[in-house]
C-alpha cells in the first residue's frame, strides 16, 4: 500500500525542493547557484513522479477521488507550470513559489492520512474521469500561480513600483488557466450525460464550478476592456481565485453539501 | 492609475456606463423578487416543441433587427457595450452564489420562501437577469458574425457555442423527457413514470433477462461498541478483506485466516454456501499487542436474511465487516419494439444504450438486496435539443483550444476601444 510510503517520499521530495529554494534565494547574488537549484527541484519532482505511478498501480484505479488525492496531483503540477514559466520569461521568484506551494501541499498530505481504499463507485469508472479531474487540477494550479502573481502585483503597487508586465504574465496565465477551466466543465457535462443521463443537474459541486468560470470570466472581459485599470483587476482576480477555493475546498463545508454528488471522500 | 480622466457627467447622459448597467440590472433582479412574492407557487412557463422553436428563432430573429436597424437606440447601444456585459456576468454570478449556499429543497424560512431562493432556477429574478445576460451575448455575438474577420474566430466560438448551449439547453428542457422505468427480472415492463410521479407507457418495451452485481471484497473496520463509530485513522482507512492478510489497527493485529465470498453459519462456525442471500463472512484473529492476547472469531456483515455478527475484543472494542460496495452492475436486456423486433444489449453505469431517439441508463436496483436484487431501474431519457447543445459545447471546446493557443496576444489592444 504506496500511501504508507509517503512520509518517506514526501520527506525526500520537501528535503530536495527546501535545499531546492535556499539555492535559489542564495542565486540572487550568486548567479551560478541556480544550475544546482533546478537539479534539485528536478531530483524532487522525479521521485514524486514514480510515486504517483507507483501508487496509481498499486490502487488499480486513477488516483483522483479523494481530496488527498488530488492535493497531491495540485503538488504535481505547480512544479511543472513553475518550470515552464521560468523557461519563458526567467522569473525566479515564481519557481520558488511554485516549489513552495507544491511543499505546502505535500505536507498538507503528510499530516492527514490518506485512504488506502481501492473501491472506486461505478459512475466514476468512466474513460472521463482522468481528463475530466488532470484538466481541472491543471487549471487550478495555473489559476492559482495567476493569483500569486496578482498579490505580487499588489505588494508592487503598495510598494511604488508596480510594473505592467506583472499583470501581463497574470493574464497569460489567466487564459491557460481559463482555457483549462472550460474544458474541464464541459468534460464534465459530457461526461455527466453518459453516467447520469442529463449534462447539468446544478448539483453544488457544478454551481461552484460555474461560479468559478463566472469569476474569471469577469477577469478577463474587465481586463479585456480597461487595460490600465490594474487595481480594480487584481481585486477581481484575488475575488475569482476565493471562489475557486470554495469549489475545490469549501463546499463540502456548505449547507448545501448534503444534496451534492461530488462527495466521494467520506471512506 | 486612472486612465479615464474623468468627464463629469450626469446619470443616464449617454453613453451608459456601469452605474447605469448595475442600476438597470439590480432593478430587473428586484422587479424578480417582487414577482416571486406577488405570485405564489412555481409560476414556470416551461415550452414545448413547437412553441420553443418560435420563440427560439423568433428571439434571434428580433437580436438581429435589432442589431441591424436599432442599433443607434440608447438601449441598444448599451446592451452591445462592456459596461452591460459585466455587469449582467456579475448579476447571474450573485444569483448563482446564491444557489450555491442556500439548500435548493423545501425551506421553512419565510424569508427564502417569499423571494423563492430556493428555487433559483425558475426564479423570476434570475430569469431576468439571465435574459438581459443572454440578450448581451446574443447582440455581440451577431454584431461580430457580421463584421466577420477571421481573428474574431476564437471569439464567435466561445460567445455562439455558450449562446447556444444556454437558449437551447433552457427552452429544450420542456421537450426534455427522463423516464425512470423498474424491470424485473424475467418479466417485461413497459410503463415507466416520469418526474412528477405520472406513470408514461412507453413506445417499446424491456425485457430483463438478467441483473449482476459485481462486489469489492468487504472492508474490516475498528469500531467503539458504545458510539458504534468506526475508529483507527478518522474511519478512512478501511482495509479490503482478503485471505491470508495482516492489517494493523492502533496496538491491533489483525489477520484474516479464513474468508468466504458466500457463506452460511453451520452451528459455531461459517461454510461455503450458496443460497439466496448468503452473505460473505471471515474467520479473524486480533492480537493486542500490548498484552499478547489473542481473541478470534467469525465476523459478517450479514444480509437481508442473515443477521450480521461482530467480533468482541473488549468492552470498548469490536472488529466489523462493512457492506460489500459495488464495483459494477449491469442489466442484460431485450429491447421489443411494437412491430416484434427485438435488441438485446447490457446496460451498464456509464454505458447508456442508444435506441430510436431514446437514451437508456442503467440506474439503480433494490440497494436492500444487494446483489440479489431482481429489480432494475433503468431511466430513459430523450433529449431532441441535444446536437444544438452539443453543437454549443464542442464549440467551446474548440474555443478553450483556440484560447489556449493563442492566449491573450490578441487582446493587446491598447488603445481601449470599448467594443
Amino acid at each position: 500500500m504506496t500511501w504508507i510510503d509517503f512520509p518517506l517520499y514526501s520527506t525526500l521530495i520537501l528535503i530536495t525542493w527546501v535545499i531546492g529554494i535556499v539555492f535559489l534565494v542564495v542565486s540572487y547574488k550568486k548567479p551560478s547557484f541556480i544550475k544546482f537549484a533546478n537539479i534539485l527541484f528536478l531530483a524532487g519532482w522525479t521521485i514524486l513522479i514514480v510515486f504517483v505511478i507507483k501508487l496509481w498501480l498499486e490502487l488499480d484505479r486513477p488516483p483522483m477521488r479523494t481530496l488527498g488525492e488530488t492535493r497531491l496531483w495540485y503538488s504535481t503540477f505547480l512544479p511543472l507550470i513553475g518550470f515552464i514559466t521560468y523557461i519563458r520569461w526567467k522569473y525566479k521568484w515564481f519557481l520558488a513559489y511554485s516549489f513552495g506551494m507544491a511543499s505546502l501541499f505535500l505536507v498538507i498530505n503528510y499530516l492527514n492520512p490518506e485512504t488506502y481504499s481501492k473501491t472506486l463507485m461505478p459512475a466514476l469508472q468512466s474513460v472521463w474521469f482522468v481528463p475530466h479531474v488532470l484538466v481541472y487540477l491543471f487549471s487550478y494550479a495555473v489559476l492559482a500561480a495567476s493569483s500569486i502573481v496578482a498579490i505580487k502585483g499588489s505588494y508592487d503597487s503598495f510598494k511604488g513600483n508596480f510594473k505592467l508586465e506583472t499583470l501581463k504574465l497574470a493574464d497569460n496565465l489567466v487564459y491557460i488557466g481559463f482555457a483549462f477551466l472550460t474544458l474541464g466543465l464541459l468534460f464534465g457535462a459530457l461526461w455527466a450525460k453518459e453516467a447520469w443521463g442529463h449534462y447539468w443537474t446544478w448539483d453544488p459541486k457544478e454551481v461552484w464550478a460555474f461560479l468559478t468560470w463566472m469569476g474569471y470570466l469577469i477577469y478577463i472581459h474587465y481586463r479585456h476592456f480597461h487595460v490600465h485599470k490594474t487595481k480594480q483587476a487584481l481585486t477581481i482576480l484575488a475575488l475569482a481565485f476565493i471562489v475557486l477555493l470554495v469549489c475545490w475546498f469549501g463546499v463540502n463545508y456548505l449547507p448545501v453539501a448534503d444534496t451534492s454528488v461530488h462527495t466521494y471522500t467520506e471512506y | 492609475m486612472s486612465d479615464n480622466s474623468k468627464i463629469q457627467r450626469n446619470l443616464w447622459e449617454s453613453p451608459w456606463g456601469y452605474v447605469e448597467s448595475f442600476f438597470i440590472g439590480i432593478g430587473l433582479m428586484l422587479t424578480g423578487f417582487f414577482l416571486e412574492v406577488m405570485t405564489t407557487g412555481n409560476a414556470t412557463i416551461t415550452l414545448s416543441y413547437p412553441m420553443n422553436i418560435y420563440v427560439i428563432v423568433g428571439y434571434v430573429l428580433l437580436l438581429i433587427v435589432l442589431y441591424k436597424w436599432f442599433t443607434n437606440t440608447q438601449l441598444i447601444r448599451w446592451l452591445t457595450k462592456v459596461p452591460a456585459s459585466i455587469s449582467s456576468i456579475v448579476l447571474v454570478t450573485v444569483l448563482v452564489m446564491i444557489m450555491g449556499i442556500i439548500p435548493q429543497v423545501t425551506s421553512e424560512n419565510s424569508i427564502i420562501n417569499n423571494l423563492g431562493l430556493n428555487h433559483i432556477t425558475s426564479n423570476w429574478a434570475f430569469l431576468l437577469v439571465l435574459f438581459q445576460f443572454l440578450t448581451c451575448l446574443g447582440l455581440i455575438t451577431i454584431k461580430r458574425l457580421f463584421q466577420f474577420k477571421w481573428s474574431n474566430f476564437g471569439f464567435i466560438l466561445n460567445h455562439l457555442g455558450l449562446f447556444l448551449a444556454l437558449t437551447a439547453g433552457m427552452l429544450g428542457t420542456g421537450d426534455l423527457q427522463r423516464l425512470s422505468l423498474n424491470t424485473f427480472e424475467g418479466k417485461v415492463s413497459w410503463v415507466a413514470t416520469n418526474q412528477s410521479r405520472q406513470e408514461v407507457e412507453l413506445p417499446f418495451a424491456i425485457h430483463l433477462n438478467d441483473f449482476l452485481i459485481e462486489e469489492y471484497a468487504p472492508k474490516l473496520a475498528l469500531v467503539d461498541n458504545v458510539s458504534g463509530e468506526v475508529l483507527h485513522n478518522n474511519g478512512k482507512n478501511l482495509y479490503l478483506i482478503e485471505k491470508g492478510e495482516q492489517y494493523i489497527y492502533n496496538n491491533y493485529e489483525v489477520e484474516v485466516e479464513e474468508y468466504f465470498t458466500s457463506s452460511g453459519r453451520i452451528g459455531d462456525r461459517f461454510a461455503r454456501v450458496n443460497d439466496l442471500g448468503a452473505p460473505p463472512s471471515a474467520l479473524i484473529s486480533v492480537k493486542n499487542t500490548e498484552n499478547d492476547s489473542i481473541v478470534n472469531g467469525w465476523i459478517t456483515c450479514g444480509s437481508f436474511a442473515y443477521q450480521y455478527q461482530s467480533l468482541k475484543i473488549n468492552d470498548e472494542l469490536s472488529m466489523v465487516m462493512t457492506i460489500p460496495e459495488a464495483k459494477k452492475f449491469s442489466s442484460d436486456i431485450d429491447i421489443l419494439s411494437k412491430d416484434g423486433e427485438k435488441t438485446t444489449t447490457t446496460l451498464e453505469v456509464n454505458k447508456p444504450f442508444k435506441y430510436k431517439g431514446w437514451k437508456l441508463y442503467q440506474l439503480s436496483y433494490d440497494d436492500k438486496m444487494g446483489k440479489w436484487s431482481n429489480l432494475s431501474v433503468i431511466e430513459l431519457v430523450r433529449d431532441p435539443w441535444l446536437p444544438v447543445i452539443y453543437a454549443g459545447i464542442f464549440m467551446m471546446i474548440a474555443g478553450a483550444f483556440y484560447m489556449f493557443w493563442v492566449g491573450n496576444k490578441i487582446t493587446k489592444n491598447e488603445q481601449n476601444d470599448l467594443d
